[in-house]
């Protein structure tokens, strides 16, 4: 145990208790071994490690041992800390694997582009004594959408007059949010449904994740627009439109019997895109956008604002 | 247009290996053909890579396999029976390139379908050959195509795919 760490507990924090004081990491290359108590110090300021993050996704947790919520022993202020990891993976997207790495520099270069402006989480990059990166990310009080979607208990019809125009709305400035980002020549690189965060108070929806990359062919943005694509239809479907997820809401085989292959999704061939088909209220111009992502199409979307040129007016055709 | 000014768009890629033999299999013996090889440098991501050192080793690499492709294609076009003074040869570098600074005239590698149209209306070409990578529509979808973008907005010119 660290007198050094013990001495700013008891300035800073003395309601800890001292027993769980550990080390003060100036190197945070081994990233595994620092662990709650411990006390990460960067650019001159203490960080208190309470715990690591976990990613929760279809009900499994999966612990992520290189990012650490925090305590900024100095003020108080809860924080998460992203250290250095060079993971490569395959992302499998439907039938097709994407060779995904996790680049520090990336995600540090977007949080400079993006300071100040609320549609993204905000943080500032340092480096510790061995030059590793390290993020210090404010912590959004809030959830993602994917859960607030789940949360709302009406049918879809009532979901769809009532709170979708509210959710479109906002999605659509989500949508503005990854154009600023693509005009600046970045790719967000993950765009899921549980990366837009809807904050507490403010009800604003900010995007989390900023540091996967993956090598591209013809454009880069495509993936980002992919991901776009599928927030909308899980909105506008208040979920994802699998036959299995629409039986189980009450439509039958014999209601579903005139779907084809070319109504689901281009990528994940279970997901319904072509949603008019089931809810007939949804306005034909909002379901074409939809069909831009399914298997029928043979034309793909560009560019964000190509989707945002058909979306924005498709605000006017909501509503009772 | 002239149709005998033609553009073979190419990589370092089998595809493009392809529609150089093709296009020496379809013009070879003839007379009064301007044929360029274009080649617009595209460098992996620096993101991709831990370190400068080795992202610059890779460039270096692409850089070197592009060239190679480059030689390589005008001699299949010569040993197709197309005389050297038909064929030329044009290299865009990348913008991004970290091997050196980049020229007034680079390519920023966003958009290389755009870049080709680009050189086919400006400077005449009537034919552009380029060779497809044969993906699914949902690689196309995910990461887009040349060729494809080549085939849905090129105007005033004809285009040979070579699959």
């Amino acid at each position: 145990m660290s007198q050094d760490v013990r001495n700013l507990v008891k300035q800073y924090y003395p309601n800890f208790p001292s027993k769980h004081c550990g080390k003060i990491y100036h190197d945070t290359t081994e990233f595994m071994d620092i662990s709650y108590g411990d006390v990460i110090c960067v650019n001159g300021l203490h960080y208190m490690v309470l715990r690591d993050e976990v990613e929760r996704r279809f009900g499994i947790e999966d612990p992520k041992f290189w990012v650490k919520r925090c305590r900024h022993l100095e003020t108080g202020e809860r924080k998460i800390i992203k250290l250095v990891f060079y993971e490569k993976f395959l992302l499998k997207l439907g039938e097709v694997e994407i060779l995904c790495h996790r680049s520090p520099g990336k995600e540090s270069r977007i949080l400079d582009l993006v300071r100040g402006d609320m549609r993204f989480m905000q943080g500032v990059s340092y480096h510790d004594e061995k030059n590793n990166n390290v993020r210090v990310l404010d912590l959004i009080r809030g959830k993602s959408l994917d859960i607030v979607i789940y949360n709302i208990e009406e049918d879809h019809e009532t979901y769809f007059r009532k709170h979708f125009p509210e959710i479109l709305e906002k999605f659509i400035g989500a949508c503005e949010a990854i154009g600023f980002m693509h005009s600046h020549g970045e790719k967000h690189g993950d765009i899921r449904r549980d990366h837009i965060w809807i904050e507490s108070g403010t009800q604003k929806y900010r995007w989390i994740d900023f540091d996967y990359s993956f090598d591209f062919y013809e454009n880069p943005f495509a993936l980002d627009l992919f991901g776009l694509g599928g927030i909308l239809a899980f909105i506008t479907g208040k979920g994802d439109c699998t036959v299995g997820y629409l039986l189980e809401r009450g439509f039958t085989k014999e209601d579903l019997a005139g779907l084809t292959e070319d109504d689901f999704s281009i990528v994940f061939h279970h997901r319904l895109v072509n949603l008019r088909k089931i809810y007939p209220y949804i306005p034909e111009k909002l379901n074409n956008i939809l069909l831009h992502f399914s298997r029928g199409t043979d034309v793909f979307y560009d560019t964000v604002d190509e989707i945002l040129g058909d979306l924005k007016p498709c605000l006017d055709l909501l509503g009772s | 247009m002239d149709p005998k000014k033609i553009l073979i768009a190419v990589d370092a890629s089998e595809n493009s290996l392809r529609a150089v033999e093709y296009t020496g299999d379809m013009l070879g013996g003839g007379e009064g053909f301007h044929i360029e090889l274009l080649t617009i440098e595209r460098f992996p991501d620096r993101d991709l890579f831990e370190t400068e050192e080795v992202w610059k080793t890779e460039c270096k690499k692409n850089q070197a396999a592009y060239l190679d492709f480059m030689a390589k294609a005008q001699k299949i076009l010569c040993d197709k029976g197309i005389s050297e003074k038909q064929i030329f040869s044009r290299y865009i570098e990348s913008c991004k390139s970290p091997l050196k600074s980049p020229p007034l005239i680079c390519s920023m590698g966003t958009n290389i379908a755009h870049e080709i149209m680009g050189i086919i209306e400006s400077e005449g070409f009537g034919t552009v050959v380029i060779g497809r990578r044969g993906v699914s529509k949902e690689v196309e979808f995910l990461f887009g195509s040349v060729s494809t973008k080549i085939v849905h907005y090129s105007k005033g010119c004809a285009v040979w795919i070579v699959n």
